[in-house]
């Protein structure tokens, strides 16, 4: 089971090391290296070495992902249930980026501005926008957690990433892998990925 | 009537009543410009909307005599606030019955969740409600003396006293304000000679108004003029501060408000650097500013493999979580065919700090290649991208970033005239000295 995780999660995260997908599942970094090893040997993913390097899928591995991911969508018989929780995540789209937009860039006399984030109070509405929005999407995840409990693992990224941003660290809202935009961004490509949709 | 007015020059009300839109066409009418026969319904019939769920009493009625007046087989339903929120709210275009749905349908997009939040991150109040103008629909897609365009009075790249827009011609104006298609510069626009010598006119007519550049979006159809929409040119960086001086110079401002005009952010954006380039290949919306020069790539893995012997522009169609690599390999950014600049791309590229173009609607990327306004580019051709103005180029192109440097001296030194204050001092500290002395007086 953990080797569909961690290759399905590659899929969704594209070229990553170790550490970022092992993050990004919630297992132990040297539970995902064996599973990654035993993908390699069995052709399903690759590492290249460079400075853009890191483990990614073969043309099997994502082969395999689809199969092995469509099955486990349809055995739950988890496909309505899914694909309703898409249409609402469609819906919130815009809106994260939207606010993704307004964390980086202001309008300042009519200006659009790179956000030096000196301004407390900009920053503190912006984030206050976010935990509103976040109170929505949650009602989005806890859809799709009820459907498959492996999306569960978006919820508590988010919410880690937003808990971190409150507490200062600005990468966490839209710029740092592991950042809300970025987590919401492999969620989307998640369910696309899940239910077959091409983008 | 109570709800309800006409867009004609007798009707004298106030943005905060008609919006902002409604109030620069009632502008164009008293100017005696054309604009498509239509009315406007007000932001306090919205406000009673939203509080009761329903049309307030009167509207309905109001609403069918309007329409019966206006006569028109096709209609246009568009939103319009006192203060600009756009794309946020609907339109409805080329509407031909139930205009009473299409109204509520507007007045309702006040409230969605994306246009609260942007009220709220912009310092709108929440209760202030949408106009809803009704207009005859005009048809840019008639025939081929047909078509639409925007245009601003003067170029909003450098502020220089030259007419600037782009026309489609044979299209309706949705095609060119979603970005991209194949528009021409506004110059070609002299093929129907009628319609541009109307527009240059307009455009110093309105300029004349507003005193000062103006922005408007028209449409023709079979050979007439029609405006649809205005506004003042609201420029930045060099091109405010050219504006600004030169109107001084012809005596349509005196220099204090020429120094009003500037805001000492603009000054700030004086220096972003610009690209300068003869024959532009194609152009978007800028999403991160800066320029860059690069070869094309199409995909993220050539983006990576070509990345090793120079500079790269990654050009997708949109990106997903496995373009991180290409988009951290390519020097100067991705060109994107779909999305705008709150797309998942453009805040990855502003993430990164890297210029970026989007929203180039009829780019089409295919293996080793893309292909834009009829010219194919192979991957590997070398061109220049500006993330300010979306503009991209084939060839290494000049950049500029003192576009305005003797205009801008020139205003810096009234700032310093107004102040008395001539020491050494940064340029948005020269401005503001003078801004806080005309403020006191």
């Amino acid at each position: 089971m953990n080797d569909l995780l961690v290759l399905h999660t590659l899929r969704c995260i594209g070229f990553a090391g170790c550490p970022r997908i092992a993050d990004a599942v919630g297992l132990a970094e040297s539970d995902v290296e064996s599973e990654l090893i035993d993908l390699a040997v069995a052709g399903l993913v690759t590492h290249s070495p460079g400075e853009f390097g890191g483990w990614g899928l073969t043309d099997a591995g994502r082969v395999a992902d689809a199969e092995r991911i469509t099955g486990e969508l349809e055995s739950a018989g988890a496909r309505p249930a899914l694909t309703s929780a898409f249409d609402g995540f469609m819906v919130l789209n815009p809106e994260l980026l939207d606010l993704c937009t307004a964390w980086q860039l202001r309008s300042v006399d009519g200006v659009m501005i790179a956000n030096d984030h000196r301004d407390r109070a900009y920053d503190a509405r912006v984030l206050a926008r976010f935990a509103e929005f976040h109170e929505r999407a949650l009602v989005v995840c806890h859809k799709l957690s009820a459907a498959l409990p492996r999306f569960d693992r978006y919820r508590i990224r988010l919410a880690e990433a937003l808990k971190r941003a409150d507490a200062g660290e600005l990468g966490r809202v839209a710029d740092d892998i592991g950042s809300y935009h970025a987590v919401w961004a492999e969620l989307h490509e998640d369910l696309l990925a899940t239910l077959g949709i091409p983008r | 009537m109570r709800w309800i007015r006409p867009l004609s020059a007798q009707v004298d009300e106030t943005a905060e009543v008609v919006g902002g839109k409604a109030h620069g066409l009632l502008v164009l009418r008293r100017l005696g410009l054309p604009v498509p026969p239509g009315f406007v319904i007000t932001t306090e019939a919205c406000r009673a909307f939203l509080r009761d769920g329903r049309f307030p009493d009167g509207l309905d009625d109001e609403l069918a005599a309007a329409m019966a007046a206006l006569n028109a087989p096709a209609v246009s339903v568009r939103s319009g606030a006192s203060v600009s929120m756009p794309g946020m709210m609907n339109t409805i275009l080329n509407l031909d019955r139930d205009v009473d749905h299409a109204v509520a349908t507007v007045f309702s997009s006040w409230n969605t969740p994306r246009a609260q939040t942007y009220r709220e991150l912009h310092d709108i109040p929440h209760d202030l409600g949408t106009a809803v103008i009704v207009q005859a629909m005009v048809f840019g897609n008639l025939d081929e003396h047909s078509g639409t365009g925007v245009a601003f009075s003067r170029d909003p790249n450098t502020g220089a006293n030259t007419p600037f827009g782009e026309v489609l011609f044979g299209h309706r104006g949705d095609a060119v304000v979603s970005g991209g298609a194949l528009t021409e510069p506004l110059s070609h626009l002299d093929r129907e000679p009628l319609v541009h010598n109307g527009l240059l006119d307009a455009l110093r007519h309105i300029e004349g108004h507003y005193l000062d550049a103006c922005y408007v979006e028209f449409t023709f159809e079979a050979g007439e003029l029609w405006l649809l929409q205005v506004r003042p040119g609201r420029f930045v960086g060099a091109a405010a501060v050219r504006v600004a001086t030169d109107l001084a110079d012809e005596g349509v401002i005196d220099r204090r408000e020429a120094l009003l005009r500037v805001s000492p952010q603009h000054l700030r954006h004086v220096r972003t650097p610009r690209m300068v380039a003869d024959h532009v290949l194609a152009r978007g919306l800028g999403a991160c500013p800066g320029v860059t020069s690069g070869r094309v790539a199409t995909t993220t893995d050539s983006a990576v493999r070509m990345s090793v012997d120079g500079p790269v522009v990654l050009v997708r169609p949109e990106t997903s979580p496995h373009d991180m690599r290409g988009l951290a390999a390519a020097t100067g950014i991705v060109i994107t065919a779909r999305g705008g600049p709150a797309s998942h791309a453009a805040v990855v590229a502003r993430a990164m700090g890297k210029p970026a173009v989007v929203g180039i609607a009829d780019l089409v990327v295919g293996a080793g290649e893309m292909s834009v306004g009829g010219h194919t580019v192979d991957e590997g051709t070398l061109v220049t991208i500006d993330g300010t103005s979306g503009e991209v180029a084939l060839g290494r192109q000049r950049v500029v970033t003192t576009a305005a440097d003797g205009h801008l001296r020139r205003l810096l030194e009234w700032a310093d005239d107004v102040s008395g204050d001539r020491t050494e001092r940064d340029e948005a500290e020269r401005l503001s000295a003078a801004h806080s002395v005309l403020r006191k007086n």
